[in-house]
């Protein structure tokens, strides 16, 4: 037997009985669900009718079962699930919900919520105010600890190929930490800048808000950082790691991939070298992305992100051998050569001057050779991002008409919409289901491009429809220039003979390592994948390099897991979340099409910091927690951990006290009142938070416009005693602790007038009456009425309408600055689930049913289950606290009596 | 001359009086701003040394916001805690330092306002002794 007792729920009663076994000397094993222990009462203000301070009350209890010897508390934990043994004892299993701070690590010293960039509604405070995403629950928290909100993956973090927290540094920019923000970035992946132009942003598509209007320009935000931080540091604020490895890393080619893989192995500590066959580095972003996108001095700097760590990058220094490298010393591989090679048409003409394939036309204009296109016919032929680039340089170019001719119609474009779109507007012509079948010559120059029309047929094996040309379509048009740009493969040809390759020529790499058949060679990129997107390229030179670290320090490569995360949370979850989302609508400006051809300068205009701002604030945080990394970066103990997950944990324990309290009813179900849509009803509980001593103000007032109110309203039996709402029986606390609420208002408001509207009025306990009395000679107002409707005035005032008994039921309104909703208590469902087979039986309104309630007050429909407190059913604190005593006392007689059973 | 501003050391208890301190830090209640709080599970396991070396380092008074009758760890830590600062207000005045530096009083949870309260009348009662100057007390442990 692990444990004597479990007790499910540390409530004022699930503590009251656990202490109480605890000192008879069982081993008790209590469990709460929330992060702290203390239940409800510890929110509360005072206790009727003494008006003792609920919280001063309550500390030293949960001070006490936290640090009882006999008692092992586990907060933020779940019963999943319990089953009786059969010899009287039960089998349960115990979930520990992730908190991402270690516990153990955690001294509750609240820098994690100072750093925290995302608030929510503080369920503490009923939403009054906010409280930070890393948090503890309240001050009187015990344990004080940390928990994380996180409902799951943000969406556009991912669906980032490199991992990029878009969350986060959203989150960042909008509390104007713009460096913060960019650091953030590099994190994840070194070329900030050009992922902020070039990037076909992954992220936005699958942006929670694009689904409302008003969502934040992901991509050029992360450009807004990139520009701010490179304005103001030309170079990195780094230099090489104090970590250092002694094995060496060689990486092939410096591309996304390649200089990715560079920049995290060197991290590491790792002396990288790469080697880059081209005369300046940077791959494909240096020699096929125009200027008008993606400006060099951007790539430069981002560059140095890399070398900055110590890498060394050679160029014009193809390597002709794998094999070589290995024996000059390089402990490992990465072959990141991407796919350079243009594909053909295969049509005739092709190999005439004036046909050029779209990266090679794109290297000559990068590389600074002039090609004057003035008054030039050019048509481009393909639909990918390649063709596109091609045609509006060549209008840059000055060329008097661009043809982008496709075989597919254009919503089959493989290209960015929005870069197609960009196209069309500076002039580009697009023609579409064409395709050129000759290149025609005159004079040894290309003259005219015969085409065929195109026509759609079933779809091919990768889904995309196929087209075949229309038979006698031909038709033909005279052209200066061709440009083909109809796709990229592999050009591995000199390395060919020490890999193994894919039929498409392209490495064959583990997909999820990315070694090759030879241990120390790695491959990554474009390389390994065909032709894809800057930020994937960059991702897998990531993936790469965390796996090549780990082959490099003899570790097994089966274990590692690469960039764990959290499923991605539900878009329609995070919608419902609130009733509307006020949003800013923030568009990125770019310059006029009938200029930006004019030259090669940047066709987006950056964000001022205002707009930035702007743009940020309309992020919906899907995932709660951003991901920023402030937290974990703050603290002091290092008990941050993103990584944690549930652990579930089986117990043996020999009987089960089920203390699970009760829910309040939820106010807005009762619709005439108008709760959730007029700001100034509040539920009773919401008052009790605004006269607490750990109250989130430090004055009562309402909420619609945080004027103190001079007439307050309270509505008794909202929820209760009603079948309109399926709950017809009295919730025993409302009358008092209204009457204990309109005491605390006149102290605290001394001429407000307070009216507590009820059908009658329960004072039935010890000192209870007298209290009645006492609230009606301080001079509150008792109506006899039950109350119809809520309706909203203009300024926030409410009108009451109420059947008034005492004058023969006399229909009337009443005007009140505030309404307080007295809500009622409704059983709570977690005891239904804690046991699978149904065998806890609850009675007619779901709470726990209790069989001998006259003489057996905690036995429930199972032996050696026991319910304490208001698991049965409305009770106030000291009837709870009773009721968990008989629970104590009678679960020690069961285990008594199960220890002398033969 | 800037006028005299007391340093205070608090002891608080990390689940009872601390939160209470924290309180009048989070309800933004305006207390002397030379009070330092170092938080302990317990009140009674305070030793006498290191209220003397606080008084010795620097401070002019040390309070003990002890958790009274709430205490959760032993029924009698009120007594106990109040020996603890019986000895060391012995040791003070072998010390030539007024008792009256010392002081224990019982802060709950929520006793946010009982703590202003208190750090505004040690503080000025601390004002009236004047500096207590560590140059008097000889000796002592280095406890903390």
């Amino acid at each position: 037997m692990d444990y004597d007792v479990m007790v499910v729920g540390a409530g004022i009663a699930g503590m009251e009985s656990a202490v109480s076994l605890g000192d008879m000397g069982y081993q008790v094993l209590l469990v709460e669900k929330e992060p702290s222990i203390g239940g409800k009462m510890i929110l509360l203000s005072k206790v009727f009718p003494t008006l003792d301070c609920a919280s001063c009350i309550s500390t030293p209890r949960m001070a006490q079962a936290a640090s009882h010897a006999n008692i092992d508390l586990r907060v933020f934990s779940e019963v999943r699930e319990i089953r009786a043994d059969g010899s009287g004892g039960f089998r349960a299993r115990v979930a520990q919900k992730p908190a991402f701070v270690d516990f153990a690590k955690c001294t509750g010293c609240q820098d994690c919520e100072k750093a925290c960039t995302v608030t929510v509604p503080d369920e503490y405070n009923e939403g009054l105010v906010s409280r930070r995403v890393a948090h503890i629950a309240f001050p009187q928290a015990v344990p004080k600890k940390a928990v994380l909100d996180r409902a799951g993956t943000s969406p556009c973090t991912f669906a980032c190929p490199a991992g990029i927290k878009a969350n986060g540094y959203i989150s960042l920019i909008r509390q104007g930490e713009f460096a913060k923000a960019f650091q953030l970035v590099l994190e994840d992946a070194p070329l900030v800048g050009t992922l902020g132009r070039a990037c076909y942003a992954f992220c936005q598509r699958e942006c929670t808000r694009e689904e409302i209007g008003d969502a934040p320009h992901i991509r050029h935000l992360k450009r807004f950082v990139a520009d701010w931080y490179y304005a103001r540091h030309a170079e990195p604020e780094y230099g090489p790691t104090e970590k250092k490895q002694d094995k060496k890393v060689a990486v092939v080619g410096s591309g996304p991939a390649g200089l990715s893989a560079a920049f995290f192995l060197a991290r590491e500590g790792y002396p990288v070298t790469i080697f880059e066959a081209d005369a300046e580095a940077g791959g494909m972003l240096r020699s096929s992305l125009p200027d008008y996108r993606l400006p060099k001095d951007v790539v430069d700097r981002d560059i140095r992100n890399v070398t900055a760590l110590g890498v060394e990058i050679r160029t014009s220094a193809p390597v002709e051998s794998l094999s070589r490298l290995r024996q000059e010393g390089y402990d490992a591989v990465l072959v990141a050569i991407g796919t350079p090679k243009p594909r053909k048409l295969m049509v005739p003409g092709e190999e005439l001057p004036g046909v050029l394939s779209g990266i090679e036309f794109l290297a000559e204009v990068l590389c600074g050779q002039k090609l004057d296109l003035r008054g030039k016919r050019v048509v481009v032929v393909g639909g990918g991002n390649v063709a596109v680039d091609a045609a509006r340089t060549a209008l840059r170019l000055g060329a008097a008409k661009v043809v982008l001719q496709y075989r597919r119609s254009r919503a089959e474009m493989p290209a960015s919409h929005e870069e197609v779109a960009a196209a069309e507007a500076e002039g580009v012509e697009l023609s579409f289901l064409s395709n050129p079948v000759a290149f025609a010559g005159e004079n040894g120059r290309l003259r005219r491009v015969r085409s065929m029309r195109m026509k759609p047929v079933a779809a091919d094996s990768d889904g995309r429809r196929r087209t075949i040309p229309i038979p006698g379509s031909e038709f033909a048009a005279d052209f200066d220039l061709a440009v083909v740009a109809v796709g990229l493969s592999a050009e591995a040809a000199a390395l060919r003979r020490e890999m193994r390759l894919n039929r498409d020529g392209t490495i064959w790499a583990d997909a999820r390592t990315l070694q090759t058949e030879a241990p120390w060679l790695f491959a990554a990129g474009d390389a390994v994948t065909g032709p894809a997107m800057i930020v994937q390229a960059i991702g897998l030179g990531k993936q790469a390099s965390f796996f090549m670290d780990r082959w490099l320090r003899g570790e097994s490569l089966e274990g590692g897991e690469f960039a764990p995360r959290l499923p991605v949370a539900d878009k329609q979850e995070v919608l419902a979340r609130q009733a509307e989302y006020p949003g800013r609508s923030v568009e990125k400006s770019e310059r006029h099409p009938r200029e930006r051809v004019k030259d090669f300068a940047e066709v987006d205009l950056p964000f001022t910091a205002a707009e930035a701002l702007a743009s940020a604030a309309n992020c919906l945080n899907c995932g709660i927690c951003s991901e920023c990394q402030e937290c974990r970066k703050a603290c002091p103990a290092d008990a941050i951990d993103f990584d944690q997950r549930e652990k579930v944990n089986e117990y043996n324990v020999g009987a089960v006290v089920v203390a699970t309290g009760f829910r309040l009813f939820p106010a807005e179900l009762m619709e005439n009142f108008g709760f959730g849509r007029f700001a100034n009803v509040i539920s009773a509980m919401q008052m009790d938070r605004l006269v607490a001593p750990t109250r989130p103000f430090n004055y009562v007032l309402r909420p619609g416009d945080g004027k103190t109110p001079a007439n307050i309203a309270y509505v008794l039996c909202t929820g209760s005693r009603d079948r309109t709402v399926n709950n017809p029986i009295c919730s025993r606390v409302c009358c008092m602790y209204s009457l204990k609420q309109a005491q605390l208002l006149l102290g605290a408001l001394p001429v407000a007038d307070v009216t507590i509207y009820n059908i009658d009025i329960r004072a039935f306990g010890k000192g209870y009456d007298e209290f009645y009395e006492q609230t009606r000679a301080m001079g509150v107002r008792f109506v006899k009425g039950k109350i119809a409707r809520i309706s909203e005035k203009d300024g926030g005032n409410l009108l009451v309408r109420y059947e008034d008994i005492d004058d023969n039921g006399t229909v009337r309104e009443a005007e009140h600055d505030l309404v307080v909703l007295s809500v009622g208590i409704v059983a709570h469902d977690e005891c239904r689930r804690l046991f699978a087979d149904g065998s806890l039986t609850v009675d007619e309104n779901l709470f726990v049913a209790q069989p001998g309630r006259q003489v057996d007050p905690a036995r429930t429909s199972i032996p050696g289950v026991f319910s304490a407190g208001t698991a049965t059913g409305p009770l106030d604190i000291p009837d709870a606290i009773l009721h968990a005593g008989a629970a104590a006392a009678q679960t020690a007689a069961y285990l008594e009596k199960m220890k002398r059973k033969p | 001359m800037s006028e005299f501003n007391p340093r205070i050391l608090v002891f608080s208890t990390d689940n009872v009086s601390d939160p209470g301190i924290d309180l009048a830090g989070r309800n933004k209640m305006h207390y002397p701003a030379k009070v330092f709080v170092i938080t302990l599970p317990c009140s009674s396991a305070i030793k006498p040394r290191w209220i003397t070396h606080a008084l010795r380092s620097g401070f002019d008074g040390v309070f003990i916001a002890a958790d009274g009758s709430d205490c959760s760890y032993v029924p009698d830590c009120t007594k106990r805690t109040a020996a603890v600062v019986g000895s060391a207000q012995a040791q003070l005045k072998e010390k030539a330092l007024e008792p009256a530096r010392v002081r224990m009083a019982a802060v709950c949870s929520v006793c946010a306002e009982s703590f202003q309260k208190h750090m505004l009348s040690f503080s000025a009662a601390l004002r009236k002794l004047g500096r207590a100057d560590g140059r008097k007390v000889q000796g002592g442990g280095h406890g903390l």
